[in-house]
C-alpha cells in the first residue's frame, strides 16, 4: 500500500481481468459444458419458452460464472483501491496520481505528439471504477439466470466481458486518444449485443442504428480531439488542460497567473482563442465538438433515436449498458473535458441537456412498452446530467450519474424479471396486478422509482438517492439563473478561496477590437478579486462570445417542471405493471419470479438507498477543482447556494407527491381513466405527436438513412458505372474505331494495299523476270547490253538511265510474257 | 551501407526459381507443394530484413531516407552515351515492410488457391502458379529496386503475370477487366517512363543517373529539378514530372477518376488474386508516390497539395458511397478499398509526419485487412457460388467460426480501435489538421473534418452489409453448408492476427521501423 503504483497497477488488473475472460471465452466458451446432472437440475426452468429453446445453450452456465469471476475479481480490486485511496492524505494521493502520470509507458508518437497508454488516478475514476465493478458484477448474476437455456449463451458473456473490459479502460483512461479507443469499444460491444438476437430484423437493425448514430456523434469527438492536437499538442488530459488555460491566459481570455504558453510547449494554443469560424472562437468549437461524441454515447437531443431501439437487446444489457454505465460515459467524458470548456461551449451543453431532458420525458409520458419507458427515463435523467454539467454543477451531475445507475438498474432488472415472469411479454397494456405475484420485484421497483421521482423529506434532507442528487443539479441551475452575475458582485464571494468550491468569479473586461463584439469573458478566478467587473456584469457577459449571458430562464423552467412529469411517469409505468386488475390473465397466471435474480436486485435496491448519503458527495470533491479555468463549475456549499437549496423545497421539494399522486388517481385501475382523457382533442393530438417521438425516426430514416442509402449512393454508383466508366469504355471504344478505321481505310487499303501492291509486283516482276528467263543465249545477251546501256545513261543521269532500262526491257519482256499471268493468282 | 549482400536477390529470384521448377512436374499436388514452399522460403527470407532494426543499426526510430540496408549493385547496361543501368537493390523503412507484406500475402494467396480444381476454369494449374511465381518476382522488384530503369523493368514485369491471371482463371467478363487493368496500368507507366528519361536526360551529362536514392538527395539535381526556371515542353519541370509520376501511380492506388479498372478486375479475379491485387498491388501505387515524388519533387508536391487532398478525400466520401450502393459482395469490398486508399493519398498530401506515418500505415493495414476481406468473400464465393448480398442471411449461425472470423476482418476494414484499419485514419487525420501553410494550409481542417466524416459513412456500408450477409434468420439455401476449414481458418489467422497487432501496437509492429524515414523524406522536402 505505501508503493505509489499500488492502486494503479490495481486498476490496470481490473481492467484486465474481464480482457482475459473475453479471450478466454472467446476461443472456450461454447465448449465449456457441466456433467449433465447439472443440466437436469436446473433445465426446464424456463424453458418452455418460445424464445428459449429447450436445452441449455453453448457454454452453460460455466461461461457465465467464468466472466461473472473476472468481473468479480475486479470488483475485489475496485474495492482495493476504494479503501486504499480514501485511506490516504492528499499528499499521498497527488504522489500517487503522479507516480501514474510519471509511468504511464509510450504508446506511440502520433508525429511528434507522444501518446501515452496512462492511468488517471483520481477520486472520479476510483468512484466510477467502483460503480461500474459493482453494477457489472450484479447484472452478471443477474444475467446468469435470464440467459438460461439461451443457445447463445457464452457469447453472450464473451461479449459482456468485452465489455466490462472497455468500460474500465474508458474510466481510467488518461489520454483522450485513448478514452476514444475505448468509447469505440464499448460502441461495438454495444452493438453485438443490441443486436445480440440478431434474427430479428428489429435487433439487428437497432444494433445497426446505435453504432452508425454513435459514430456520428464521434464524427465530433474525432473534430474535437483533432483541433487539441493540433491546437495544445497532446492528447494527456492533465496537459490539455494546463495548456488550454496558458492559451486563454494568453489570448486574454483570462487574466488569472499561470504558466505561459510557450513554456507547456503549446505554441499555437493562443489561435485556438483567437482564430474564429463562423463568429464562434475554435476553443468553443473544441468543446463542442468533444461534447458531440457524448451527445452520441449518452443519447442527447439531436442523436438520441438510438437509445430507445437499443431497448431490443436482453433486457441485463439495457440495464449495465443503456442504463448504468456506457450511456453515462458520455457524462464523464463531459466531466472529464470540462477543463476545456468555454462559456459558449457550456451554454450549448446545457441547452442540448435540457431539450433532452424535457422531450424525453414527455415521450415516456405515453409508452407502453415497459423497457421504452425506461428507455426514455433514462434519456431524460442524463439530460438531467448534462445540463448539469452545463450549468456548472460538476458534482451534481456526476453524483446523479452514480445514483442513476443503481436505481435505473434496479428498474431494468425488474422489468427483466417482469418480462421473464411474463414469458417475454413487455407490454404494460397486457401486466397489471403483478405486485402479488413478484413482490420482492415490485418492492425494489417501487424504491427505485421513489429513488428517481427524488423522494425525501425536504427539510430533514433525508431522501433516496435521486432526491439528493436531481436536487442539487436543480438547486445550481436555480443559483446560476439567480446568480450567475451577481454571486461575484458579493465581495466575500470573490474573495472565497476557491478550494473546489467556486470557480468562476466574475468575467472582466477585456479589449480586443472595440467593437461590439470586443468584449470576451475573462475569469477573475482563483482568489482573485472580481471588483474591477463589479456592475454591469449582465450586459457585459451578454456582449461576450457570441451573446452567451445569463442562464435563459426557460433552462431553469424547464428541468423544474420536468421534475414534476418524472414521478408522473414513473408511477404511472409501476402502477401500470405491478396495481390493478390482470389485463392478461394468461400472462398473469403464468407469472413468477426467479429467486436465483433477486439477490442481485436487493444488492442494488440497497445501493440505491445509500448511494444518498451526502457523504458520496466529498468523494469525488478533490477531483472537482482543476474543472474549469473558463467556466463555472458550482460544486460547494457557499452561502449563496444554500439559499438556492433552501428555496428549492417549495418548488420541487414535493413534486414527488404531487407527480407519484396524480399518476396513482389516474393509472391505479389501468388504463380506463386515461383513455377518457385522450378524447379530448388536445391530448389526443399530443399523444400522436408523443407517440410518434416528435417524428426524429421518420425524418432520420427517410432523409438519412434511405436519402444516403438509396439516393445518394446510388447515384455514385451510377455516376461510376454511366459517366466515369462510359468515359473509359467509350474512349476504348472510339479507339477501336479509329483503329478500324485505320486498319480498314488506311491498313487494309492503304498501308496492307501498299504492301499488296508491292507484292503483286514483285510476283508479277518475278513471273516476269522467269518468263525472260527462256534459256535463249540471244535474248540474254540482248539484255545484258540493254542493261550496260542503262548503266551508262545512269552515269550521266540516273533517273533517265532507268527509264530507258525500264522502258527497254518492257519492249523485250512483253513479247514474251504471253503466257498466263501465274503470278498474281499464286500471290492471292 | 557499405557491406554489400544478396539476400534481396535471392528473396526477389526465389519464385522464379520455383516457377520454373515446377514446371518439370505434372502432379497437381506436387506443383502445389512446390509453389507453396517457393513462397514461404521468401517469406522467412524477407523476415531477416528486420535485422538491422533490431540490432541497432537502424537507430532508434529507424533509418533516415538514402540509409539503406541490404544493398546490392552490379553494373548491369552500360552504353557509350553513359546510359548506366545498374541492378541497384536494397531497402529502408518505405520499402521494407511492404516487402514482407508481400511475400506473406503471396504466400497466404498461394494456400488460398489450394482448391484450385474446384474454379470454373480449373485447367492450367501449372501455368497458374508459375505466373503467381513470376508475379511475386515482379512485386519485390518493384519494391527493392533503387535503380528507376530496374524499378521500371520490374513494374512492367508485374503487370504481364496479372493480366494472365485475371484474363486465363477470371469470371465471366474476364477479358474485359484484364484488358482494362492492362491499358490503365500500361498508360501510367508509360507516363512514368516519360518521367523517368526526363530525370535522366535533363541533367548535364555527369550528373546524369538512374539511382533513385541520388536523385532525392543529390544538392544538385534537386536544385535542377526543383528549379522553377527548369521547364519542361513550357510548363515548370518539377510539376510536370510530379503530374506523369502521379498519374502512373494514381491509377496503381486508384485514385479517383482512374479508378473504375478496380472493382472490374476485383469481382473477375479468382480470389488469390484479389487478395494480392488488394494487398500488395495497390500499395505500388502510395510507395511510389513516397518513392519518387516526394522525395525527388517536394517543391510540386507543396504546389500541388491541396489537388491531392481534394482527391484523397473523393476517394474516401465517393468509394465509400459507391461500396454502399453495391449489391455484388465483391465489389463492395473493391470499393472499400478505393475509400481506403484515400487515407493514404490525404495523408500524404498533408505532407506532416503524423500524415505521412498515416499514409504508410494504412497502406499496411489495408495491406492485411483487405486481403482478408476478399478472402472471406471468396470462402462463401466457394460455397454457394454467388456473391449477391441481398442473397445472403445468417451466415453467423450457419458458419459460426468463419462469422466471426469475419466479424473481425470487415471490423478491421472499418477503423475499429484496437484493429488496424483504426490508427491508419487516425494518423491520416491528424495529420490533415496539423498540415502547415505549405501544404494544405486553410484546407487542413476541412479536408480533416471532410476524411473524418468518411468514417461515418464506412461503419454504414459495413454494417450494412454485415447485417444482411451474417445476421437474421438461417436460410434454407445455406444451411448444409461446412464451417470455415482448418485451410481457411490457417489463411485467415495470420491477417487476423497481424490486424489486432498493428492495432495495439502500432510504434512496435510498424511505426518505429518507418518513421525514421518518413521525417527524412519530410525534413528533406523542407516542411
Amino acid at each position: 500500500m505505501d508503493d505509489p503504483g499500488f492502486l494503479q497497477s490495481c486498476l490496470l488488473a481490473g481492467v484486465l481481468v474481464p480482457l482475459f475472460s473475453f479471450v478466454y471465452l472467446a476461443f472456450r466458451g461454447s465448449k465449456l459444458k457441466l456433467a449433465r446432472r447439472e443440466e437436469d437440475e436446473h433445465g426446464g426452468n424456463d424453458a418452455h419458452d418460445a424464445h428459449h429453446p429447450t436445452g441449455p445453450g453453448q457454454g452453460e452456465p460455466i461461461a457465465g460464472w467464468v466472466a461473472t469471476a473476472a468481473i468479480g475479481i475486479s470488483l475485489i480490486l475496485a474495492i482495493i483501491v476504494t479503501y486504499g485511496w480514501y485511506g490516504m492524505g492528499a499528499l499521498q494521493r497527488a504522489d500517487a496520481a503522479e507516480h501514474a502520470a510519471r509511468t504511464a509507458p509510450l504508446w506511440t508518437m502520433v508525429g511528434s505528439v507522444p501518446i501515452h497508454f496512462g492511468v488517471k488516478l483520481d477520486s472520479l475514476t476510483v468512484i466510477m471504477f467502483l460503480m461500474v465493478t459493482l453494477c457489472s458484477t450484479c447484472i452478471h448474476l443477474f444475467s446468469i439466470g435470464y440467459m438460461k437455456g439461451d443457445p447463445r449463451f457464452a457469447r453472450f458473456f464473451t461479449f459482456l466481458s468485452l465489455f466490462c473490459f472497455s468500460m474500465l479502460g474508458l474510466v481510467i483512461s488518461a489520454s483522450l486518444l485513448f478514452l476514444y479507443i475505448f468509447w469505440e469499444l464499448v460502441g461495438v460491444c454495444s452493438y453485438f449485443l443490441i443486436g445480440f438476437w440478431f434474427e430479428k430484423k428489429s435487433a439487428s437493425d437497432a444494433g445497426l442504428k446505435a453504432f452508425v448514430v454513435n459514430r456520428v456523434g464521434d464524427f465530433g469527438f474525432m473534430i474535437g480531439m483533432g483541433l487539441c492536437f493540433v491546437y495544445l499538442q497532446t492528447l494527456s488530459l492533465d496537459d490539455t488542460a494546463a495548456r488550454f488555460a496558458a492559451g486563454a491566459r494568453e489570448a486574454g481570455w483570462m487574466s488569472a497567473p499561470g504558466e505561459a504558453f510557450q513554456m507547456l510547449g503549446a505554441q499555437r494554443a493562443p489561435e485556438l482563442f483567437t482564430t474564429q469560424f463562423l463568429g464562434i472562437s475554435l476553443a468553443t468549437w473544441m468543446g463542442i465538438g468533444l461534447f458531440c461524441g457524448a451527445i452520441g454515447k449518452s443519447a442527447q437531443f439531436p442523436l438520441q433515436v438510438w437509445l430507445p431501439d437499443a431497448m431490443e437487446g436482453p433486457t441485463p444489457v439495457s440495464a449495465l449498458i443503456h442504463a448504468a454505465t456506457m450511456v453515462a460515459a458520455g457524462v464523464y467524458l463531459v466531466a472529464r473535458v470540462f477543463a476545456l470548456l468555454t462559456p459558449g461551449a457550456q451554454m450549448f451543453i446545457a441547452v442540448i441537456g435540457c431539450i433532452t431532458l424535457t422531450m424525453a420525458a414527455l415521450i415516456a409520458l405515453v409508452q407502453t412498452d415497459i423497457k421504452r419507458v425506461l428507455a426514455y427515463s433514462t434519456l431524460s435523467q442524463l439530460g438531467y446530467m448534462i445540463f448539469g454539467l452545463g450549468v456548472g454543477a460538476w458534482i451534481a451531475a456526476l453524483f446523479h450519474l452514480m445514483t442513476h445507475a443503481f436505481f435505473k438498474a434496479v428498474l431494468f432488472l425488474g422489468s427483466g424479471q417482469v418480462i421473464i415472469g411474463c414469458h417475454h411479454e413487455q407490454d404494460m397494456r397486457r401486466m397489471g396486478g403483478l405486485l402479488r405475484k413478484m413482490p420482492v420485484t415490485g418492492l425494489t421497483f417501487l424504491v427505485a422509482v421513489l429513488a428517481i421521482s427524488g423522494a425525501g423529506i425536504p427539510w430533514l434532507g433525508i431522501g433516496l438517492g435521486g432526491y439528493y442528487s436531481k436536487d442539487e443539479i436543480l438547486a445550481v441551475a436555480y443559483y446560476r439563473q439567480h446568480n450567475w452575475t451577481a454571486a461575484a458582485t458579493h465581495d466575500e464571494h470573490a474573495a472565497l478561496p476557491t478550494g473546489g468550491q467556486i470557480v468562476l468569479a466574475g468575467y472582466a473586461q477585456h479589449d480586443q477590437e472595440g467593437a461590439a463584439e470586443s468584449q470576451a469573458p475573462v475569469l477573475a478566478g482563483a482568489g482573485q478579486s472580481a471588483a474591477e467587473g463589479e456592475t454591469d456584469y449582465v450586459a457585459r457577459y451578454a456582449a461576450g462570445e457570441h451573446g452567451v449571458g445569463t442562464l435563459p430562464w426557460i433552462l431553469f423552467f424547464l428541468p423544474i417542471a420536468i421534475a414534476y412529469v418524472t414521478p408522473f411517469y414513473m408511477g404511472r409505468c409501476f402502477f401500470l405493471t405491478f396495481l390493478g386488475k390482470p389485463r392478461d390473465k394468461h400472462v398473469h397466471e403464468h407469472a413468477h419470479e426467479s429467486p436465483t435474480m433477486y439477490v442481485p436486485l436487493l444488492i442494488l435496491a440497497f445501493m440505491t438507498v445509500i448511494s444518498g448519503s451526502f457523504l458520496f458527495r466529498d468523494y469525488v470533491a478533490d477531483s472537482a477543482p482543476t474543472a474549469a479555468p473558463l467556466v463555472a463549475a458550482i460544486n460547494g456549499h457557499d452561502h449563496a447556494l444554500h439559499a438556492a437549496h433552501a428555496a428549492l423545497p417549495t418548488l420541487v421539494g414535493f413534486a414527488f407527491v404531487v407527480g407519484l399522486g396524480l399518476a396513482w388517481l389516474i393509472y391505479r385501475r389501468g388504463f380506463d381513466i386515461s383513455e377518457k382523457i385522450r378524447v379530448l382533442p388536445v391530448i389526443r393530438q399530443a399523444h400522436t405527436v408523443l407517440w410518434n417521438k416528435f417524428y426524429f425516426d421518420h425524418v432520420y430514416n427517410t432523409v438519412f438513412r434511405d436519402g444516403v442509402r438509396y439516393v445518394l449512393a446510388v447515384i455514385c454508383r451510377l455516376f461510376d458505372n454511366w459517366i466515369i466508366d462510359g468515359i473509359v469504355d467509350n474512349s476504348a471504344r472510339l479507339t477501336e474505331r479509329i483503329s478500324r478505321f485505320s486498319g480498314v481505310v488506311l491498313d487494309n487499303m492503304g498501308v496492307d494495299g501498299l504492301v499488296n501492291l508491292v507484292g503483286y509486283i514483285a510476283w508479277n516482276l518475278g513471273g516476269l523476270f522467269r518468263s525472260m528467263q527462256t534459256g535463249i543465249v540471244r535474248n540474254y545477251i540482248l539484255l545484258a547490253a540493254l542493261a550496260v546501256a542503262g548503266l551508262i545513261i545512269s552515269l550521266w543521269n540516273v533517273p533517265v538511265g532507268v527509264i530507258v532500262f525500264v522502258i527497254a526491257a518492257g519492249i523485250i519482256v512483253i513479247p514474251w510474257s504471253r503466257r498466263p499471268a501465274v503470278a498474281s493468282e499464286r500471290y492471292r | 551501407m557499405n557491406e554489400t549482400s544478396s539476400l534481396l536477390t535471392w528473396v526477389v529470384f526465389t519464385p522464379t526459381i520455383g516457377g520454373v521448377l515446377l514446371l518439370f512436374f505434372n502432379r497437381s499436388d506436387t506443383i502445389k507443394r512446390i509453389a507453396l514452399m517457393f513462397t514461404i522460403i521468401p517469406f522467412l527470407l524477407s523476415l531477416y530484413l528486420f535485422q538491422p532494426y533490431f540490432d541497432g543499426s537502424a537507430g532508434a526510430a529507424g533509418a533516415g531516407y538514402g540509409r539503406v540496408f541490404f544493398e546490392q549493385i552490379v553494373p548491369w547496361i552500360s552504353t557509350v552515351g553513359g546510359f548506366e543501368v545498374n541492378y541497384h537493390v536494397g531497402i529502408d523503412g518505405l520499402s521494407m515492410p511492404l516487402v514482407v507484406l508481400t511475400t506473406l500475402i503471396t504466400m497466404l494467396a498461394c494456400l488460398a488457391s489450394w482448391n484450385f480444381e474446384s474454379w470454373k476454369a480449373k485447367r492450367g494449374l501449372k501455368g497458374y502458379m508459375f505466373l503467381l511465381l513470376l508475379l511475386e518476382t515482379g512485386m519485390l522488384g518493384v519494391f527493392v529496386s533503387l535503380d528507376f530503369f530496374l524499378f521500371y523493368i520490374f513494374w512492367e514485369v508485374m503487370l504481364l503475370p496479372m493480366y494472365f491471371l485475371i484474363g486465363v482463371w477470371g469470371g465471366p467478363r474476364k477479358e474485359y477487366a484484364a484488358i482494362k487493368f492492362f491499358i490503365f496500368t500500361l498508360a501510367g507507366s508509360v507516363l512514368m517512363l516519360v518521367a523517368m528519361l526526363a530525370f535522366y536526360f535533363y541533367p548535364p551529362v555527369a550528373d546524369r543517373t538512374f539511382n533513385i536514392i541520388r536523385l532525392a538527395t543529390d544538392p544538385a539535381l534537386q536544385a535542377l529539378f526543383n528549379d522553377p526556371n527548369t521547364l519542361f515542353l513550357g510548363f515548370k519541370f518539377s510539376t510536370i514530372m510530379f503530374v506523369l509520376l502521379f498519374i502512373g501511380f494514381a491509377i496503381k492506388i486508384p485514385i479517383f477518376p482512374f479508378h473504375t479498372w478496380l472493382p472490374d478486375a476485383h469481382v473477375e479475379a479468382p480470389t488469390p488474386i484479389s487478395m494480392i491485387l488488394a494487398g500488395v498491388l495497390l500499395k505500388m501505387g502510395g510507395y511510389g508516390l513516397f518513392r519518387f515524388c516526394y522525395p525527388i519533387l517536394p517543391e510540386a508536391a507543396k504546389y500541388l497539395a491541396v489537388f491531392l487532398g481534394v482527391l484523397g478525400v473523393i476517394n474516401i466520401i465517393y468509394g465509400a458511397l459507391c461500396a454502399m450502393a453495391q449489391d455484388d459482395f465483391k465489389k463492395l469490398v473493391a470499393y472499400s478499398s478505393i475509400s481506403h486508399m484515400g487515407y493514404v493519398l490525404l495523408g500524404m498530401a498533408a505532407m506532416t509526419q503524423a500524415g505521412f506515418q498515416g499514409a504508410m500505415f494504412q497502406m499496411i493495414a489495408h495491406g492485411i485487412s483487405s486481403p482478408m476481406c476478399f478472402f472471406l468473400v471468396g470462402v462463401i464465393y466457394d460455397r454457394a457460388h454467388h456473391r449477391e448480398i441481398n442473397r445472403f442471411g445468417g451466415l453467423w449461425l450457419t458458419m459460426p467460426v468463419y462469422g466471426s472470423l469475419a466479424t473481425l476482418g470487415f471490423f478491421a476494414s472499418l477503423g475499429l480501435p484496437t484493429l488496424c484499419g483504426f490508427i491508419g485514419e487516425v494518423y491520416a487525420i491528424f495529420g490533415t489538421f496539423v498540415s502547415g501553410p505549405q501544404a494544405l494550409g486553410a484546407y487542413a481542417i476541412p479536408f480533416g473534418i471532410l476524411a473524418a466524416a468518411g468514417a461515418i459513412l464506412t461503419a454504414g456500408y459495413i454494417l450494412w452489409m454485415i447485417q444482411r450477409v451474417y445476421l437474421g434468420k438461417e436460410r434454407p439455401e445455406y444451411t448444409g453448408y461446412s464451417d470455415a476449414s482448418l485451410r481457411e481458418v490457417v489463411v485467415l489467422a495470420p491477417m487476423g492476427i497481424l490486424a489486432v497487432a498493428l492495432g495495439i501496437f502500432p510504434m512496435q509492429t510498424l511505426l518505429k521501423f518507418v518513421t525514421g524515414t518518413l521525417n527524412n523524406i519530410l525534413s528533406l522536402s523542407g516542411v
